[in-house]
């Protein structure tokens, strides 16, 4: 692959093939087509480790296409709650650019680089292509419901758009949804317009100490079908270090809440009321310790395989019982356990999972087992032939990041 | 409107057809053109015409044998719920199969614990909300036509309503799906766990104008209703300052329910209409709707009011539910006030960014002048969802092709300023040839195989969507005469 001009702004990393404008992607593309060599997309590279590696025929690492290029906040316009940004930009300033107007993207974007032991950046199009969602998915929906819009190219070498610059659209078919959680495996993305929220002034988090499983979870459900509007709801079970608490006997129901001050009071005595329980404490930096949760980071120096098993909400103490991992936690209310397990758990949490209906992500693992095991299950073959096709469709040789789905 | 060619050949064997599907639905084929009348248009009355066979599924499996024997004989179908499509996406083909999913109507289950509502897709909106509201619950997407419309047209057009701004579309309120693909196999989307391990093939099919299967099951999520709903009607003396106020809300951190915008000429046809109270000396009214629990309520109701103030606006606000509804009514009654100033209407449904709606209501008046119509505006203010009214005497020579014309040309300037053709109604058949004033040809033939790895043999709602070559220009739109719409019983906004 030939190089690409390089690059007039800071990149992160140096690899094969640099570009930073939509010519040179379609360009890098075309060369890449013209040659059938894939290639792997790497713009911070902390999801690097997620998925099959990316291998050739012969076992060597695919070149990269490098899109670290692809970086900054294009259009911002807080009144519109819009921002358009190129994929790299790292999430740190998003967020921070957000939050200078009281705002914030609504998905929680997560960065995984502390689970993943990454020394990389996280970036805006890394975070949507892996739907990494935080523990505030809970509130606004995962990346799919706030990505409005993007501009990429296809496996021919085709600039196109998705979506659009507003909120409300049904014009054509809605593919942003698609490029969310595809894992770069679709198209290039060169620049994504997303919604976002108005961030509230402050917030609270309950803890309910000494609760089992099946209790805490409960509790979690209650406050997450009330009018609350919860911004995070998890469970940890024991034998998690200290978060603050003196002790979290059997296992901690934690509920954080958002709002001005005085709705904020409101809510926590509903919250309160709905829970029938005098045992509540506030924990201090419970903004802190949701963010450790939604990113992963609590399982950064456990050992073992790091799992995401999404479970519909009121199976997950059943679940978190049968699969009875040594180190746990439920987030979402439940809509999704966290666990660590030693590599030959696998095909039993597999099985599990799709007993009850689950999706089992495999997050961290070493790459033969990755490789051999895929991110998520196979799918049953119908389902797979048509994600096969709808691939076809935007990259017909496959030539993005493939296997890594 | 062109469709694409009739196949002869195939309006030859409608019995035959007929039999054929009588023998995977006994009961339920209809052929003769006096019951196939009750199917030959969606709302969008313009365009009709018989379908070849129309045939009425009770099961899943039913639907798949259907979906079979079309694939192998190579019949178009088109899919339809209700049919209260806007933009005639149930229009049917006369040399096609229309398949009616009325009959799967059976709430499936309710599942409180995790929060959702599994349903066959002819449940309408309306009676999923029914199946759980003792209990304290809803289901948020509020399309107007929510008493008829069905969950499965629902999830084909994406269906919006009032309260999009605050809880989402369709999409953002679905978990799962189960489709029949157009060679009749079945597969599930998504699920109660929310996550689909995969691509996210259900957000696509979302909105896919039944181009790509037929939706036999869904998954909605349901939510608690707010404990406290307040309403401000808020009146401005210029248009621009009603448009400042929206926007100054939004960035004030207020993200109302809903968030509706009149001008002068609606608001003076609806006072006329069913005297809701408007306030008649202001150029532009909003009626804004907060809720939730009670201190989010009040606090935001303040920070409302201190806005619209700051903005050179008067609020009143309804004191008892007594008020809110009349205050509501108005605004739910404004197409069928039109017909008190004109005898036609067409109803528009582009979405464009806050910030152009004074620049986009100046061209739009520049326009009004050079087709020699009037026109008026209803909005969703919140997310931008303009919805003008194009006023025309269809008696009146020439009059429809203009308001055809003028209203292609408002979508164009939605395009123009950063919107978009559709922000709720689909694009179906009645905006379909628009398509290329949004999309570069790189971008439809991208759509357009994505359509293809659905339904290879492009038999699924063919001519919708998609432009053809064919570059006609005529359009189609939601058209009511003498105040009388389709569906009449439904209200429209």
């Amino acid at each position: 692959m030939p190089m690409a001009a390089s690059c007039p702004i800071p990149i992160y990393r140096v690899t094969e093939m640099q570009v930073c404008n939509e010519s040179q992607v379609i360009e890098a593309v075309r060369d890449a087509r013209a040659d059938r060599t894939p290639f792997e997309i790497v713009a911070g590279g902390t999801r690097r480790g997620v998925g099959r590696p990316l291998k050739d025929l012969n076992g060597n690492d695919l070149p990269q296409l490098d899109v670290s290029g692809l970086s900054g906040i294009r259009k911002y316009e807080p009144e519109e709650l819009i921002v358009t940004a190129g994929p790299a930009t790292p999430l740190a300033e998003i967020i921070e650019t957000l939050a200078t107007k009281n705002q914030r993207l609504g998905f929680d974007p997560a960065d995984w680089s502390r689970l993943l032991g990454s020394n990389g950046v996280a970036t805006l199009g890394g975070a949507l292509s892996a739907d990494a969602s935080g523990s505030g998915r809970l509130r606004h929906g995962p990346a799919r419901d706030s990505l409005l819009g993007f501009r990429a190219v296809n496996g021919l070498g085709e600039a196109f758009r998705g979506g659009s610059r507003v909120v409300k659209n049904v014009t054509g078919f809605d593919l942003p949804k698609l490029m969310c959680g595809a894992f770069g495996t679709l198209s290039v993305l060169t620049e994504v317009t997303f919604r976002v929220y108005p961030r509230p002034t402050h917030s609270v988090t309950l803890c309910l100490p000494d609760l089992a499983a099946d209790e805490g979870m409960a509790a979690l459900r209650k406050i997450a079908h009330s009018a609350l509007a919860p911004a995070g709801l998890a469970y940890l079970p024991a034998g998690w270090p200290p978060i603050g608490l003196d002790s979290i006997g059997m296992g901690a129901a934690l509920i954080r809440l958002e709002g001005a001050p005085r709705p904020l009071e409101e809510k926590v005595a509903i919250a309160h009321g709905l829970l029938g329980r005098a045992r509540t404490t506030v924990i201090e930096d419970g903004q802190a310790l949701f963010a450790r949760i939604g990113c992963g980071e609590m399982f950064a120096d456990v050992a073992g395989d790091v799992w995401r098993v999404h479970v519909a909400p009121a199976d997950a103490p059943r679940l978190a019982k049968e699969l009875n991992a040594a180190r746990w936690l439920g987030d979402w209310a439940g809509g999704v356990l966290w666990l660590a397990a030693p590599p030959g758990e696998a095909a039993r949490i597999r099985a599990v999972a799709a007993a009850m209906r689950g999706q089992a992500m495999l997050l961290r693992a070493a790459p033969q087992q990755r490789a051999t095991l895929g991110l998520y299950a196979p799918q049953p073959r119908v389902l797979a032939e048509l994600t096969r096709r709808v691939r076809a469709a935007f990259d017909p040789l496959f030539l993005f990041n493939p296997g890594r789905l | 409107m062109l469709l694409p060619p009739t196949n002869q050949a195939l309006l030859a064997r409608r019995a035959e057809i007929a039999a054929a599907l009588k023998t995977i639905v006994p009961d339920g084929v209809v052929s003769d053109p006096s019951g196939l009348a009750t199917y030959d248009a969606d709302a969008l009355s313009t365009y009709h015409q018989l379908p070849l066979v129309c045939v009425l599924p009770s099961t899943r499996e039913q639907v798949s044998e259907i979906l079979k024997y079309a694939q192998a004989e190579a019949i178009p179908i088109v899919p339809r719920g209700a049919g209260t499509s806007l933009s005639g996406g149930a229009l049917p083909r006369e040399d096609g199969i229309l398949i009616g999913m009325g009959r799967m109507k059976r709430i499936l289950e309710v599942d409180y614990e995790n929060g959702c509502v599994v349903v066959e897709p002819g449940v309408t909106n309306m009676n999923i909300t029914r199946a759980v509201e003792a209990n304290g619950f809803y289901y948020a997407p509020d399309p107007s036509s929510q008493i008829a419309c069905t969950i499965g047209g629902n999830v084909a057009e994406n269906s919006g309503g009032l309260h999009c701004l605050k809880y989402g579309l369709t999409t953002n309120n679905l978990l799962g799906v189960t489709m029949v693909l157009p060679g009749g196999e079945i597969v599930t989307l998504g699920g109660k766990c929310g996550a689909q391990g995969g691509l996210d093939l259900l957000g696509l099919v979302t909105g896919s104008e039944g181009l790509l299967g037929v939706v036999v099951e869904v998954i909605v999520r349901i939510l608690r209703k707010a404990p406290v709903t307040r309403t401000l009607l808020a009146s401005f003396d210029t248009v621009p300052a009603a448009g400042k106020c929206v926007a100054e809300i939004i960035a004030g951190g207020v993200v109302p329910a809903a968030m509706e915008f009149m001008d002068k000429r609606a608001a003076e046809a609806i006072e006329s209409f069913n005297q809701p109270g408007y306030p008649l000396d202001a150029e532009a009214l909003l009626i804004i709707d907060c809720d939730g629990v009670q201190a989010d309520v009040t606090h935001d109701m303040a920070r409302v009011t201190e806005i619209v103030a700051a903005c050179g606006g008067r609020t009143f606000e309804a004191t008892d539910e007594k008020q809110r509804a009349r205050i509501w009514s108005g605004r739910k009654a404004a197409f069928a006030a039109m017909g008190r100033i004109a005898p036609d209407m067409i109803c528009m449904d582009g979405t464009i960014p806050r910030h152009a709606l004074p620049q986009v209501l100046e061209e739009m008046a520049g326009l009004s002048e050079k087709y020699g119509l009037g026109f008026c505006n209803v909005f969703h203010a919140g997310d931008g969802n303009l919805h003008p009214l194009i006023l025309f005497d269809v008696m009146k020579e020439g009059e429809f092709e203009r308001a055809e014309a003028f209203g292609a040309d408002i979508l164009r300037l939605c395009v123009k300023v950063g919107g978009v053709l559709t922000g709720e109604h689909g694009v179906g058949i009645e905006k379909r040839d628009l398509m290329t004033d949004m999309f570069s040809e790189a971008e439809l033939e991208q759509q357009h195989r994505v359509k293809c790895a659905f339904d290879s043999g492009g038999l699924f709602n063919p001519g919708k969507v998609f432009p053809t070559l064919s570059a006609c220009i005529e359009q189609g739109h939601l058209h009511a005469h003498g105040g009388k719409l389709p569906h009449s019983h439904l209200p429209r906004y």
